[in-house]
């Protein structure tokens, strides 16, 4: 335990200094890394928890990150006080959306979860006038690259522990048991339809609050184009590197999803856009065949080796 | 005891994730950013994919003439223009992380040409604020001209505006066929609804014959609909303010449905290459009128421009020759828009800041020999007059040749257009 | 970790009600079609979308029968094959022959991804299944733009452009052409699941693979086989798309959207239903277009969406599946 403590302490305070350090630009890049940071940890417990396969967080991105430059836009509410309203509004969608997910499984479900990823983003074109079309909608005041980067970690940080007391305890044993085998659980008394809608919901909060701070980061503009179907992939792959079931590897999940297409354009052999495309997926591809959990998984196989070569030591000593 | 592993592992990734961004990061600024003593830095972003690609060989264009100013002249005033092309895909929401990287990693001088009506709009908040030029932007909007001029002075575009040529369309079709009914397919965006109004205006009482108005989103290509829907309401007049890939599809659509209005095009679609490939698929592309304000090197292949680019194009952008040699617009235009930011910047003094290129820009008078003969590029700042629209002529066209034909001009060229 | 074994099997064939209302629909088209020239002009323009959406859910299905995959890369694997044939007509090969080079392209590509990324993970979870699909699409749309560039491209029609007027409704070769493409190939399919010994093989490998090894079935290469059909069918949508469009690498994105909503209305695990699930779709999609004010362009993908959702409530096995058992 108290190892573990040591081990986030010292990563947060990697953070701060980065984030003091930085040029503005990199700050940017940063602030990215801790939107998919959040965005991953909702998805996590959605998937890696309940076993609840989700391919639709970029909706709800998407729903907190409008909900954001509508306030801003028409009630210029301060920024901040927009996040927990993007969290409480994607909150209720996600509620909404888990009750009808009740009654889909595996393929279904993520069939039916695309649906909704693929769908919600048109819904600003229908109501543009409201919602500014194609063109988007900005929001009153753009923040600096800094306060961004404060703010995006900020909320990871907050949002972490979080989510680790929501997992530790009798809503966290209650998902894993889901997962593990739904009817199991259901006639040991968990209730599915409160559990799985709970799951839902929280997973969309998270995804909404990184959706605002996405939209803050792209100079405020809130556009439908940045909420498709590839970014919901994204996120998926974030949280599939980073290690489904475990909250672990969500930094390395979210580094590889904010940094990779940032490293590889100044890549000499790459260059261009495209050939980060054809790293990230070859990387996507190799990770699911030979790292199946993710980076958290790699962790425990690291973990796992270093135990047995300590305990073969101890015992032939 | 099991923590030794992982904490490991966390720190040797964290460790290296900070090694590389301390390492990364903190570029020394210039005092004129962009400018040494032996070169100039500019960029621009430009759908090199996506659906505004048909678009890309522009800034290639570009490039070119500014390699020709290099290797011919030295560069201007001893400084040779290295032009970053940076691609947004047409996507305003990759735009403003381009132009963010271009501005604080770069250190660019200016933004020179950028595509998009909705992609300058995305940053022209971020460029000002920061006294950035954003100039001679692709995109006809109104906006870069009128509250340009005021709120947004470091902003600029080039092209004779969308409203001025679309009121020509308008007036034209009161004058020649006053009782059409008229059908319009329209970009969902500013750049779009920029052309629309402007043909309202040029209707005048007779807007009333605007029979159906359909609007597309730019990443969708599919405008059947919209086509349907209009040949569905009687329109015997089809006006298209719309990006290559749509109005390419609206034209062969159209004929496919068998329907065959009298077509008025946005000359943003206008490029012959256009033309060929619609014909190609089926279009009937014969009696379609558009404008120009370009030499076009296979209408008027022997105007000094003509003979200029064929030059340009052989020797420092070979890659471009095929698509050339077709008349492809894309490339006089680039190559004049490449000529007038060399103008601006031999006019901006012995060592350009950027204050100094803003005012070379809002104050010429001059003509180019890429442009349509006869035309001048002219703004001027003077007082309280604010001209801040380069090109204000246009010459009428209509296709005529069918798959293998060309635009043929008529009638004469029309000034003040706006 | 997370398990979702396969505990259900899943029968196909439309049962009565389905067959009726198939007909009804099918009379109200005719119907409508008289009476109304953009009525007419609209099916028309349905069935000809719809034939390329119901290629494109042809291949899914094929894919999910034989592995219970469903294939996120489908239409970029559709567009790489597409791209191939590009690739052939610059060669200066003509057009046709071109097109069937590119068939057997696609069938060894579609049995080599089978072989190297699906086996390995294929009794994983479904999630793991879903995320190296969608790492293969961006793999494919990287090499595809790496290689070609993603500007628009212009190929050759394959059918012509000559368009044909009856009545008031203008038909093109086009349309008559990707329909009978489209009919084509799953009669084919059906012959060879129903007649010949190799689709036997393959049915037995999908249903049963545990009992098809025990009588020398080589359930492996029935599988590889599957994908590599699958493929082919992708390059046929493929390249009926690119007639309609332009060719760039996101070509079938929109296609691929709608082809999962035909096969889930149709049922993922029935050839017939992906084909009626397409022009279904195409058909439904064009005339609430026309007719509902409601339903503008922008609307259109959450229409057909808000189809499948409604299919995956009520009926989840689509038209022309059967109930699902599910065994613990």
């Amino acid at each position: 335990m108290k190892t573990r403590l040591v081990i986030i302490g010292v990563v947060a305070a990697i953070i701060a200094v980065l984030g003091a350090t930085m040029t503005d630009y990199h700050d940017g890049l940063g602030a990215r890394v801790g939107i998919y940071f959040v965005a991953i940890l909702g998805l996590n417990i959605l998937i890696g928890y309940t076993g609840q396969i989700s391919i639709g967080h970029g909706a709800f991105m998407a729903i907190g990150g409008y909900t954001t430059a509508i306030m801003s836009y028409y009630h210029h509410t301060n920024l901040i006080a927009t996040l927990p309203l993007a969290f409480l509004t994607a909150f209720v969608c996600g509620v909404l959306v888990g009750i009808p997910a009740l009654r889909f499984h595996g393929v279904y479900l993520a069939l039916a979860t695309f649906a909704f990823a693929v769908s919600v983003p048109q819904l600003p074109l229908k109501w543009s006038k409201w919602t500014g079309g194609s063109n988007g909608l900005r929001t009153h005041t753009t923040p600096s690259n800094t306060w961004l980067y404060g703010v995006s970690w900020s909320c990871a940080a907050i949002l972490f522990v979080v989510a680790w007391a929501l997992l530790r305890g009798r809503t966290g044993r209650a998902f894993r048991s889901i997962r593990d085998s739904e009817i199991a659980a259901a006639s040991s008394g968990v209730s599915l339809p409160i559990y799985k809608t709970l799951a839902f919901g929280v997973s969309a909060a998270f995804a909404g609050v990184a959706g605002s701070l996405l939209v803050l980061v792209t100079n405020g503009f809130a556009q439908p184009n940045e909420f498709g179907v590839i970014l919901s992939l994204q996120i998926l792959i974030g949280a599939a590197v980073a290690g489904l079931g475990s909250l672990w590897g969500t930094l390395v999940g979210a580094l590889f999803v904010g940094l990779l297409p940032e490293l590889s354009s100044s890549a000499p052999l790459i260059g261009s856009s495209h050939g980060q495309d054809v790293v990230f997926g070859l990387i996507v591809v190799l990770v699911m065949i030979l790292l199946p959990n993710g980076f958290a998984g790699l962790l425990r196989t690291i973990d796992s080796r270093v135990n047995s070569a300590i305990k073969s030591d101890t015992t032939t000593s | 005891m099991g923590m030794k592993g992982k904490s490991i592992a966390v720190l040797a990734a964290v460790a290296a994730v900070a090694a590389i961004a301390v390492s990364a990061s903190g570029a020394a600024t210039k005092a004129t950013p962009g400018v040494t003593s032996s070169s100039i830095l500019i960029g621009g972003t430009f759908p090199l994919t996506g659906p505004a690609s048909l678009y890309k060989t522009i800034p290639f264009a570009e490039k070119a003439y500014f390699d020709y100013i290099n290797d011919t002249k030295g560069g201007v005033n001893g400084r040779k223009i290295t032009f970053e092309i940076n691609d947004d895909g047409y996507d305003p929401s990759k735009t403003v992380p381009l132009v963010q990287q271009m501005v604080e990693k770069d250190n660019v001088f200016a933004v020179v040409g950028s595509l998009g009506t909705a992609p300058g709009l995305a940053t022209w908040d971020y460029l000002n604020k920061r006294k950035v030029p954003q100039v001679l932007l692709a995109t006809g909007d109104s906006y870069w001209g009128y509250s340009g001029a005021r709120k947004y002075p470091w902003t600029m575009g080039w092209q004779p505006v969308y409203p001025g040529e679309a009121k020509l369309y308008g007036r034209y079709i009161v004058k020649n066929t006053p009782n059409a009914k008229i059908g319009v397919l329209y970009q969902n965006d500013a750049f779009g609804k920029n052309y629309y109004a402007g043909l309202r205006v040029g209707l005048g009482s007779k807007k009333g014959n605007i029979v159906d108005a359909e609007s597309y989103d730019a990443t969708n290509p599919d405008v059947t609909q919209q086509i349907l829907a209009m040949k569905a309401k009687g329109a015997d007049t089809l006006a298209i303010f719309a990006i290559p890939t749509q109005a390419i599809t609206a034209m062969i659509v159209a004929t496919k449905i068998g329907w065959n209005p009298q077509v008025y095009l946005g000359n943003v679609s206008g490029n012959r290459i256009f033309m060929l490939s619609a014909a190609g698929k089926g279009a009937n592309v014969d009696g379609v009128i558009s404008s120009n304000y370009i030499t076009s090197n296979t209408a008027q292949p022997n105007a000094a421009g003509s003979k200029l680019a064929a030059q340009i194009v052989a020797q420092y952008a070979p890659a471009l020759q095929a698509t050339y040699n077709n008349g492809d617009a894309n490339v006089m235009y680039g190559l004049a828009v490449g000529w007038t930011f060399v103008y601006a910047l031999q006019h901006a003094g012995k060592n350009p800041t950027r204050a100094s290129l803003m005012n070379a820009l809002h104050n010429m008078n001059t003509t180019n020999p890429f442009i349509y003969p006869g035309m001048r590029e002219q703004t001027s700042f003077k007082g309280k007059v604010h001209d801040n629209f380069p090109l204000e002529q246009l010459i009428m066209t209509k296709w005529a040749g069918g798959a293998s034909g060309d635009w043929g001009t008529f009638g004469s060229i029309v000034n003040k257009v706006r | 970790m997370i398990g979702f074994s396969r505990k259900t099997k899943v029968t196909t064939g439309a049962s009565l009600p389905v067959i009726v209302g198939i007909v009804v629909a099918c009379v109200f088209l005719v119907v409508g079609s008289v009476r109304s020239d953009i009525f007419a002009q609209q099916t028309v323009a349905g069935l000809s979308q719809g034939a390329i959406y119901a290629s494109l859910a042809l291949a899914l299905v094929l894919i999910y029968r034989a592995t219970e995959v469903i294939n996120f890369a489908q239409g970029e694997m559709a567009m790489a094959t597409t791209f191939i044939a590009y690739q052939f007509t610059l060669w200066h090969i003509t057009f046709w022959l071109a097109f069937f080079l590119t068939l057997v392209v696609a069938f060894v590509f579609g049995a080599v991804v089978y072989a190297v990324l699906i086996r390995p993970v294929q009794h994983r979870s479904v999630i793991a299944l879903v995320i190296i699909t969608v790492g293969l699409f961006i793999l494919i749309d990287g090499l595809v733009t790496w290689k070609w560039g993603a500007d628009l491209k212009f190929m050759q029609a394959p059918f012509g452009n000559h368009v044909y007027r009856g009545g008031g409704v203008a038909f093109s070769r086009q349309d008559i052409g990707v329909l009978a493409v489209s009919i084509l190939s799953v009669i084919l399919l059906w012959v060879l699941f129903q007649f010949t010994k190799l689709g036997l093989a393959m049915r037995a490998a999908a249903l049963r693979p545990a009992a098809a090894a025990l009588v020398g079935v080589r359930v492996d290469v029935m599988l590889a086989i599957g994908w590599g059909l699958a493929a082919v069918l992708g390059a046929v949508a493929g390249i009926m798309t690119e007639a309609s469009q332009f060719l760039q690498p996101t070509m079938m994105q929109p296609i691929l959207l709608y082809a999962f909503a035909a096969a889930v209305l149709g049922g993922l695990e029935s050839p017939a239903g992906a084909v009626v699930g397409g022009l279904a779709i195409g058909v439904f999609l064009n005339l609430t277009g026309q007719y509902v004010g409601f339903a503008t362009s922008e609307v259109r993908l959450p229409i057909a969406f808000a189809v499948l959702l409604v299919v995956l409530l009520f009926k989840p096995t689509g038209l022309f599946g059967r109930k699902q058992v599910r065994r613990v």
